[in-house]
């Protein structure tokens, strides 16, 4: 098992180790600040890895609008039969060498990340049975480091104390505010999607709907029962990737949003009245190149913007 | 095996249909593996494996059943047919 766990814990602690480095001059080396900020790095760091991994899967969702004149068809030629459905969809998408769907390895990707930060903050609250401190070192996180780790605080609250595990109640307010967080960002993020992301909901995805409904009322209880027995440290990087999550969606939802969705209709809107008020002619086939526009005075030409590709 | 893995995945999809649906393949992982498992037991969980393995964003994805000739919305539908036909 260490052969898998030790790279783990050692990639997880050099880089908050590395973090905190670069931020020690700034916010001082004993700094909750500098700890926090070294957490919320690591997940800043894993999005970014993975952030064209979601531009590949924004891409194929949008060469869908070409196919959507055949997406109808197969809906309407098998509308008794969902699997058909299901299937010729498939198809179609292989034809076309795209598939919108993400699959979950971004998901599973994240796992082990997370399994190896629970496990190095743990060792750092780690007591003896008689309730000792006796913090365990993993990987980078050691020494010094660990001592300091130890004694980091955020908003009051030890980094590596867990509600269960504390009297303390600083720490326990701090979680259950965390944890409220967290459960907000879900919720937006959940709702966003189902408002404005989706495209319209047929009768098929009826049930769908509903299931998604329950969780979106579920996932507090969730977060409320696993939160507790998550130090501090494991919250705060849990609460930086639902906001990450939740802003990405933002941008892509306004800027690129999955055609036939409510929000696709509002921004093809906007796009037409603003050429409206350019004076000039509706170009459907033009939607892409503006996708950057920035307002700009009216009468001028607008130079169309190369879409950045990294980011 | 069947007895220990399906609850887990029946967990998963339940959670899991909160959000869109993200799987390149048809049908979707987790059904592939509790057919897969159903069918063919520790072998089954093989199979599921490597198909979470191929599920990845280098992947085109498409069709892909436990065993095609049996699953395929054609064989169902058929199968549906012959009962009724039966009757």
């Amino acid at each position: 098992m260490g052969v898998i766990l030790d790279p783990l814990y050692n990639i997880v602690s050099g880089v908050i180790v590395g973090i905190h480095k670069i931020f020690s001059p700034i916010f001082g080396a004993d700094s909750g600040v500098t700890w926090t900020i070294s957490i919320m790095g690591l997940v800043v760091l894993i999005r970014i890895i993975l952030i064209p991994l979601f531009v590949k899967q924004i891409k194929s969702q949008r060469a869908l609008t070409v196919l959507q004149p055949h997406m109808k068809e197969i809906q309407k030629k098998y509308k008794d039969d969902r699997q058909k459905q299901s299937e010729e969809m498939m198809k179609l998408y292989k034809e076309h060498k795209t598939n919108p769907l993400a699959s979950c390895f971004p998901i599973i990707a994240q796992a082990p990340i997370f399994f190896a930060l629970f496990t190095v903050l743990n060792g750092i609250a780690a007591k003896t049975p008689e309730g000792v401190s006796a913090p365990i070192a993993r990987g980078f996180l050691k020494g010094e480091y660990l001592d300091s780790a130890a004694q980091a605080t955020f908003f009051g609250a030890k980094i590596s104390q867990s509600f269960l595990g504390t009297t303390d109640t600083t720490v326990r307010i701090v979680t259950v505010l965390l944890i409220i967080f967290m459960s907000a960002t879900t919720f937006t993020t959940q709702r966003q999607l189902m408002v404005k992301g989706m495209p319209k909901i047929d009768a098929s995805n009826n049930m769908m709907l509903q299931q998604q409904k329950i969780m979106l009322y579920l996932f507090p209880v969730i977060f409320a029962i696993s939160g507790v027995n998550f130090p501090v440290g494991v919250l705060i990087y849990w609460s930086t990737t639902n906001l990450w999550t939740w802003g990405q969606q933002f941008y892509v939802i306004k800027r690129n949003p999955t055609p036939g969705s409510p929000a696709y209709e509002e921004l093809e809107r906007k796009r037409a009245a603003k050429k409206k008020q350019d004076g000039k002619d509706v170009n459907p086939t033009d939607t892409d190149s503006d996708q950057d526009q920035t307002p700009e005075a009216p009468g001028q030409r607008q130079q169309p913007k190369k879409k950045k590709k990294k980011k | 095996m069947k007895i220990v893995v399906t609850p887990f995945i029946k967990i998963y999809q339940f959670f899991s249909s909160s959000s869109s649906p993200r799987c390149k393949y048809y049908p979707s992982c987790s059904n592939y593996a509790l057919t897969a498992i159903k069918r063919h037991g520790g072998k089954g969980v093989l199979m599921a494996t490597w198909r979470i393995l191929r599920c990845n964003p280098w992947s085109l994805g498409g069709v892909d059943y436990v065993d095609e000739e049996i699953d395929c919305a054609d064989a169902v539908q058929t199968r549906k047919n012959q009962l009724i036909g039966v009757k």
